[in-house]
């Protein structure tokens, strides 16, 4: 895939051609992260979500939590933002869809994988995987790497 | 029954879209920081990142939703199940959206390891100043069971 236009430190990403779709082509992984204590409170503050389990350490063990997680939908707003990379800006998205499979803990990396699954006319169906990589907290034991999003999308695709 | 529907208005704003880009990683894409480039890609301004109406869920109180669309929930078993955005078009920095909140789905099934799990989807169609549909977005929460695997 070809390279993007980067113009005063901003990114013109290449749009996703008919010809570039080609069923079973993966796209280059993404990652974000680690997630710090303030890219959560930067979330809650940017969406309104100001769910105290996300922030507040004792309110976060008062509900039977080891500490604070993230809420699901900054990964998944990572995740979109990588499709938005993949494909040429967000503004050829015409459907995203996240399902959440596991919790993303401060410190975790977020991983974005995706798949071209199949072309239809002009849109190509893409299916989306988001993982966290990390420890995770101390004695819940979890693996180093595990799905936290699997995911959907459709893109309209510019024609050759 | 009469189909029970809640109605708000999302203000896009443009510094509102920028934090939001930034707090999704999006700090370096054009189309959410630059108007000029995004003119020069054909958007008539700055674009929102593809979630950014999920700050809807946050002006519309679980209490409002609750009493205006029914569907009681015990917050304390809630999970953020699925989302999902079918869209239009982006929302464009400087429109206000208008939104309609409605239950599309509130079903029981039986989870794996015994106990029920109730998947409810909050949809909400949102629409222009012309009235057109711009996006709309499926907020589906999970409830699981009083006791899983009793």
């Amino acid at each position: 895939m070809s390279q993007d236009r980067i113009d005063e430190g901003r990114v013109f990403p290449t749009r996703l051609s008919m010809d570039g779709a080609t069923p079973g082509t993966d796209f280059e992984e993404k990652v974000f992260g680690p997630i710090g204590r303030d890219d959560i409170v930067r979330y809650a503050q940017a969406s309104g979500d100001d769910n105290p389990i996300h922030q507040d350490e004792e309110y976060a063990r008062a509900q039977g939590a080891p500490t604070i997680f993230a809420m699901g939908m900054l990964p998944a707003g990572y995740l979109a933002t990588a499709v938005s990379d993949w494909v040429g800006g967000p503004q050829h998205l015409r459907r995203y869809k996240v399902r959440f499979t596991t919790r993303v803990w401060p410190g975790d990396e977020i991983v974005c994988r995706a798949r071209i699954e199949s072309v239809d006319g002009n849109v190509a169906h893409l299916v989306l995987e988001a993982s966290r990589r990390g420890k995770g907290p101390e004695g819940l034991g979890l693996e180093e790497e595990e799905v936290a999003l699997e995911g959907e999308a459709d893109v309209e695709l510019v024609q050759d | 029954m009469v189909e029970r529907e809640l109605t708000f208005d999302l203000p896009v704003a443009e510094d509102k879209v920028k934090e939001f880009a930034v707090a999704v990683g999006a700090d370096s894409l054009a189309v959410h920081h630059d108007s000029q480039a995004a003119r020069e890609l054909g958007l008539p301004n700055l674009i929102a990142p593809p979630t950014f109406t999920v700050t809807q869920i946050f002006p519309v109180p679980r209490e409002r939703r609750a009493k205006e669309l029914g569907a009681e929930l015990d917050y304390g078993r809630v999970l953020h199940g699925e989302q999902e955005f079918i869209y239009t078009r982006m929302p464009v920095a400087g429109e206000t959206l208008k939104g309609r909140m409605r239950i599309a789905k509130d079903v029981t099934k039986e989870g794996k390891r015994g106990g029920q799990m109730r998947f409810v989807t909050y949809q909400t169609v949102f629409t222009d100043d012309a009235g057109a549909e711009v996006l709309t977005a499926n907020y589906t929460l999970l409830e699981t069971s009083r006791d899983p695997g009793s």
